[in-house]
C-alpha cells in the first residue's frame, strides 16, 4: 500500500509542506470556506433536509450553486436555515434552532437532518452536539451535527469534516436489504451533470454493484450501510481520502484512488476494483469488457485525435482532477502545459509530475492572473477550468472548457472522453474565436 | 401595506441573499475598484460564485478571509494585510471594505480601523478607500447597495471638500440607479437623459461594467463603471436623479453637502411613470423630446391595447427586492392583472405605503399562495416552487441562472416597458 498522506489538519504538524492546511492569505485568498466544503460533500444526499444555522449570507447565499442532480428526492433543492436576525444572535440562536428543527419533522418528515453550523454560531457558542443529540431523542429520526464553520479553514478541510460526520452518525448505523459479491462504495462522487449514472452503467456492465454513493444521488439509507460493502474507490477527493482509511480500520474494508476520467483511467479503475475484489470471474471479465470497448473508443475517437493532436491546453482545477483530467487529455493528443495545483496534495503533484513530466508548468496559486500569464507564456490553445474562471478566459479571447461543479457535460468513463473530445473539438472550432478578432468599422475614440 | 412573518422559525427556501452581496455589486460600478469582505474566505467566495453566475462577468472581490483565530484575536490585522497586499499588487482607485455578519457579531470596529488606515496611507497613494457596515442579519441586496452608495459619496464629499463649493455645470446632472436596475436598464436611462441634451454622471454605473465591455482583457479589478476622477463632478451637476427608492438616500446627502436638489422615480416601468419621467426631463431641460421616443410612446400604446387580452382575469405572483417590487407592482396595475401573493426580502417606507399586502418572507411564503396564480415572477430560486405548482415562470431579480442576457435584459424606459409586457403577455396568453 502506498505511503498515505492524510490531508487532516491535525497531521500537518509532522508535514510541513503539506499544501491542504495552508492558512489563507488576506487579500489574495480565492475559494471556499469549510462550511462550502462540507455542503460540497452532504448536500447530494437528496432525501434529507439540510439546514444551516445561521444568518442569512451562509443559507441565502449559497443554496442551488451546485450541479448535483438526483433521480428522485429533490428535498436536498430546498434552502432552510434559521436566517438569525440580531436578537436571535444575541440570545444564543438555540430555541430558534430546535424550533426550525422540529418545523423541518413536521413539513417534510425527512429520514435525517444534516445541521451545520456556521462562523455566528460557532462565535456565539451554541453547543449544536448537544441540541442535536437532545432533538435526536425526542423526535426520533437522526439530527446530525456538521461542525463545520467557515473560518475553521478551506474548502477540503470542510469535505472531511463532512466526512467525519458521516462516520460518526451515518455509516454503520443500518443493514442493505440485499449485498452481493461485488458490491462497493463510490466516495467523493457528487453526480455533477449526472456522471455517477454514466458510471453505474459503466460497472453494471461487467456486473459491479455501487452499494453507497457518497454521495452523489445518495440516499440517507446507503450512506447508513455503507460499512457492509466489499471494497471503497474514492472518486474525486482527497480530502475524503480518511473516511475510506477510517473505514478500513473499521470494518476492514479496503479503498484505493481512482478516476473514471479518460479510457485508461478507467481502465485501470476497472482493473483495481476487480484486483481488489479479488475475483477471477471478474478480473477475467473486465479484461474481456476493457479491451473491447477502448477498441470502439478508439475508432470513434480517430477523428477527433486528427483534430486534437497538438493543442495545448492549460488546466487549473482542484486536488484530484488535475491528474485525472491530464490523462483524458493526453489520450487524445493533447499536450497540457500547465496545470494549477493550488488545491492538489503533495500526492497529487506527484501524480501530475509522472504524467506531464518535468517541463509543464504547475500553477501553485495566485488565481486568474498566474493562470492567464502561464496561459501566454506556454502558448495555449485552451483553458479547462472551473466556472469562476469562464469569464475571464472569455475576456481574453481564450476558448474555455468548464471542468468543476457548475458544467453541464458529464465526462466519465469511455463514453465520457468521447464526449470531452467532441467538446474540445466544438470549442476550439467555433467561429467565434475569429469573429471577435474583426476591428469595429471606426477608428478608437 | 406590509406584514412581518417575523415568528417564523424556520426560512424556507430564501429570498433574501446579504447585505454584503449588494455592496459588492455597487462596487463592480466603479472602473479600478475592487470591493474587500471582511469575512471569513466563504463570504467572498460565494458571492463572487453567485455574481459571476447571474451577470456571466468577471467580479473583482478580495476578502481578509479570517480565520477563528484571528476573530478572537482582533480582525484588525487581517484587514490591514489585505489592505497593503491588495494596494500593492493591483494598485486599485478605489477600495470599499465591506464587514459581514461575522465581524458585526465579533464587535470589530470596521469604520474605526479603517479610518485609522486611512490615515496612515501613504500621501503618494491616490486611492479612495471607505468602509461600510453591512450586517447581513439586517437588509438584503438592495440596502447593501444603497448603503455602500451613500457611503461611497459621504466619503467623497468629505475626502474633495474643497470642490463642493465649485460652481454648477450646465447641463450636466447626476443619476444614481437602484440595485433593481440592470446594466442595459442603466445604459437605458443614460440614453433617454443624453437624448435631452445633459452630461450624465452615474453613479454606480453598472452599464459600462456588467453589461460586456471588451477590450480590456482580464483584471482583478473593475474594468468599467464610473472612474474616481468622473464621479468627482457628482458634486458640480444641478440636478439628481434617483431611480429606485432606495436611493433617495444618497440624493439626499448630495442636497445636503452640496445643495443639489434631487428627485426619485421610484419606477421607470409602466406608461404613467414614463409620461412623469419624460415631463419632468422636458421641464428641467427645457428640450422638446426626441421623436424616436414619440414613435415609442406609440408603440408602447398599441402594445397596451394587442397584449390585454392575454391579462383578462390573470393573477400573478412576485417575489423581489423591495424597490423591484414597487416597480413590478406598478407595472402590473396598469396591465390589469391581480396580485395572489407579494413577497418581498424587507420592509421599506414606499411599500409600507401600498395599499397592496406584501409580505416579508420566503419562496416558500410565495409557493403557499401559489395555487391559483397564473404566473410566477421572481428569481431563478422560485422556479422549483412554480414547477411544483405547474404554473409558468418568470426569471426576474436576483440570481438568475443558466439564461443568457441577464445583464441587458431591459424593462425601464417606454422601449423597456414594451418589452416586458410582450414577454408577459407570452407568457400569460
Amino acid at each position: 500500500m502506498e505511503a498515505m498522506q492524510e490531508p487532516a489538519c491535525e497531521h500537518s504538524m509532522n508535514n510541513n509542506n503539506h499544501k491542504g492546511c495552508a492558512k489563507p492569505k488576506p487579500g489574495e485568498a480565492a475559494g471556499g470556506c469549510s462550511f462550502d466544503g462540507a455542503q460540497i460533500t452532504l448536500l447530494p444526499i437528496a432525501d434529507v433536509a439540510h439546514l444551516v444555522h445561521g444568518p442569512i449570507a451562509c443559507g441565502g447565499n449559497s443554496w442551488e450553486g451546485r450541479g448535483s442532480l438526483s433521480s428522485g428526492s429533490s428535498l436536498h433543492r430546498y434552502g432552510l436555515t434559521t436566517n438569525l436576525n440580531e436578537q436571535q444572535i444575541i440570545f444564543g440562536g438555540e430555541k430558534q434552532l430546535r424550533d426550525a428543527i422540529r418545523g423541518i419533522v413536521d413539513r417534510f418528515s425527512p429520514p435525517a437532518i444534516f445541521v451545520y453550523s456556521t462562523c455566528i454560531t460557532a462565535l456565539i457558542g451554541v453547543d449544536l452536539d448537544a441540541i442535536c443529540r437532545s432533538e435526536t431523542e425526542k423526535l426520533g429520526i437522526s439530527i446530525i451535527p456538521v461542525n463545520s464553520p467557515g473560518f475553521v479553514g478551506s474548502k477540503s478541510l470542510g469535505n472531511r469534516l463532512a466526512g467525519e460526520a458521516l462516520l460518526d452518525y451515518v455509516i454503520g448505523t443500518a443493514l442493505p436489504p440485499s449485498e452481493s459479491k461485488w458490491d462497493i462504495n463510490l466516495i467523493g462522487e457528487y453526480n455533477i451533470a449526472g456522471e455517477i449514472w454514466d458510471i453505474k452503467e459503466l460497472l453494471a456492465q461487467v456486473g459491479i454493484n455501487i452499494l453507497s454513493k457518497i454521495t452523489g444521488d445518495g440516499r440517507f439509507n446507503e450512506v447508513r450501510w455503507a460499512h457492509r460493502t466489499k471494497l471503497n474507490m474514492v472518486v474525486c477527493s482527497r480530502a475524503l481520502i480518511n473516511m475510506a482509511r477510517k473505514m478500513e480500520e473499521r470494518y476492514d474494508i479496503p479503498y484505493f484512488e481512482g478516476s473514471f476520467y479518460g479510457a485508461k483511467e478507467t481502465t485501470a479503475s476497472l482493473q483495481t476494483i476487480a484486483r481488489l475484489l479479488n475475483d477471477k470471474e471478474l478480473i477475467d471479465r473486465v479484461q474481456a469488457f476493457t479491451n473491447q470497448e477502448e477498441k470502439k473508443l478508439d475508432q470513434e475517437l480517430e477523428n477527433y485525435r486528427k483534430k486534437l493532436r497538438g493543442k495545448r491546453a492549460v488546466l487549473y482545477t482542484g486536488g484530484v482532477k488535475s491528474w485525472s483530467i491530464i490523462s483524458a487529455l493526453q489520450e487524445l493528443g493533447i499536450d497540457v502545459v500547465g496545470v494549477g495545483t493550488n488545491k492538489s496534495t503533495n500526492e497529487d503533484i506527484a501524480r501530475i509530475r509522472e504524467r506531464i513530466g518535468k517541463d509543464a508548468k504547475l500553477i501553485e496559486s495566485g488565481g486568474a492572473k498566474k493562470i492567464l500569464q502561464t496561459f501566454r507564456k506556454e502558448k495555449g490553445d485552451i483553458l479547462i477550468a472551473g466556472g469562476r474562471n469562464m469569464y475571464v478566459a472569455l475576456k481574453e479571447h481564450i476558448p474555455f472548457i468548464d471542468i468543476n461543479q457548475e458544467r453541464h457535460h458529464a465526462y466519465a468513463g469511455y463514453k465520457g472522453l468521447k464526449k470531452l473530445a467532441e467538446q474540445l473539438v466544438n470549442s476550439l472550432e467555433n467561429p467565434v474565436w475569429q469573429i471577435v478578432k474583426l476591428q469595429p468599422p471606426w477608428k478608437e475614440r | 401595506m406590509v406584514t412581518y412573518k417575523t415568528e417564523k422559525e424556520l426560512t424556507i427556501n430564501p429570498l433574501k441573499v446579504s447585505q454584503t452581496l449588494g455592496g459588492v455589486l455597487a462596487l463592480q460600478g466603479f472602473y479600478q475598484a475592487i470591493p474587500i469582505v471582511h469575512g471569513s474566505q466563504g463570504c467572498a467566495a460565494f458571492i463572487k460564485a453567485l455574481l459571476t453566475q447571474h451577470y456571466q462577468e468577471p467580479i473583482a472581490i478580495q476578502t481578509t478571509a479570517l480565520q477563528e483565530m484571528n476573530i478572537i484575536f482582533g480582525a484588525e490585522q487581517s484587514m490591514i494585510q489585505a489592505m497593503d497586499t491588495v494596494l500593492e499588487k493591483h494598485k486599485p482607485s478605489i477600495v470599499a471594505v465591506l464587514s459581514t455578519g461575522l465581524t458585526e457579531t465579533a464587535g470589530d470596529d470596521l469604520i474605526g480601523n479603517v479610518a485609522n488606515y486611512i490615515k496612515g496611507l501613504n500621501k503618494e497613494c491616490g486611492c479612495f478607500v471607505f468602509p461600510v457596515a453591512l450586517p447581513d442579519f439586517e437588509g438584503s441586496l438592495e440596502s447593501g447597495y444603497s448603503r455602500t452608495v451613500e457611503a461611497m459619496i459621504r466619503q467623497l464629499l468629505k475626502r474633495e471638500k474643497v470642490c463642493v463649493s465649485n460652481k454648477k455645470i450646465k447641463n450636466q446632472i447626476n443619476f444614481l440607479p437602484g440595485a433593481h436596475l440592470t446594466p442595459g436598464d442603466v445604459m437605458e436611462i443614460k440614453r433617454i437623459l443624453h437624448s435631452f441634451g445633459f452630461t450624465v454622471v452615474t453613479a454606480p454605473d453598472l452599464s459600462t461594467s456588467l453589461a460586456g465591455n471588451q477590450g480590456l482583457g482580464y483584471s482583478p479589478l473593475t474594468q468599467g463603471g464610473i472612474s474616481y476622477n468622473q464621479s468627482k463632478q457628482l458634486v458640480s451637476s444641478e440636478w439628481t436623479i434617483a431611480v429606485g427608492a432606495s436611493m433617495a438616500g444618497a440624493a439626499k446627502i448630495m442636497e445636503e453637502i452640496a445643495g443639489i436638489p434631487f428627485r426619485v422615480f421610484p419606477s421607470l416601468s409602466g406608461l404613467k411613470a414614463n409620461d412623469e419621467f419624460f415631463s419632468f426631463l422636458q421641464e428641467i431641460s427645457k428640450q422638446p423630446v426626441s421623436p424616436f421616443y414619440h414613435w415609442e410612446r406609440d408603440t408602447l400604446v398599441d402594445c397596451l391595447l394587442d397584449a390585454h387580452f392575454s391579462f383578462l382575469g390573470k393573477k400573478v405572483v412576485l417575489a423581489l427586492e423591495p424597490d423591484h417590487l414597487y416597480s413590478f407592482i406598478t407595472l402590473c396595475k396598469e396591465l390589469g392583472l391581480k396580485f395572489d401573493g407579494l413577497v418581498t426580502s424587507f420592509s421599506t417606507n414606499i411599500l409600507s405605503k401600498m395599499e397592496e399586502e406584501i409580505i416579508i418572507g420566503d419562496l416558500d411564503d410565495l409557493e403557499k399562495m401559489a395555487a391559483s396564480a397564473d404566473l410566477w415572477i421572481s428569481s431563478s430560486h422560485g422556479e422549483q416552487g412554480a414547477n411544483r405548482m405547474n404554473i409558468p415562470f418568470m426569471p426576474l431579480g436576483f440570481p438568475i441562472f443558466h439564461q443568457l442576457g441577464n445583464s441587458l435584459v431591459t424593462s425601464v424606459g417606454y422601449r423597456g416597458t414594451i418589452e416586458t409586457i410582450i414577454k408577459l403577455g407570452n407568457l400569460l396568453k
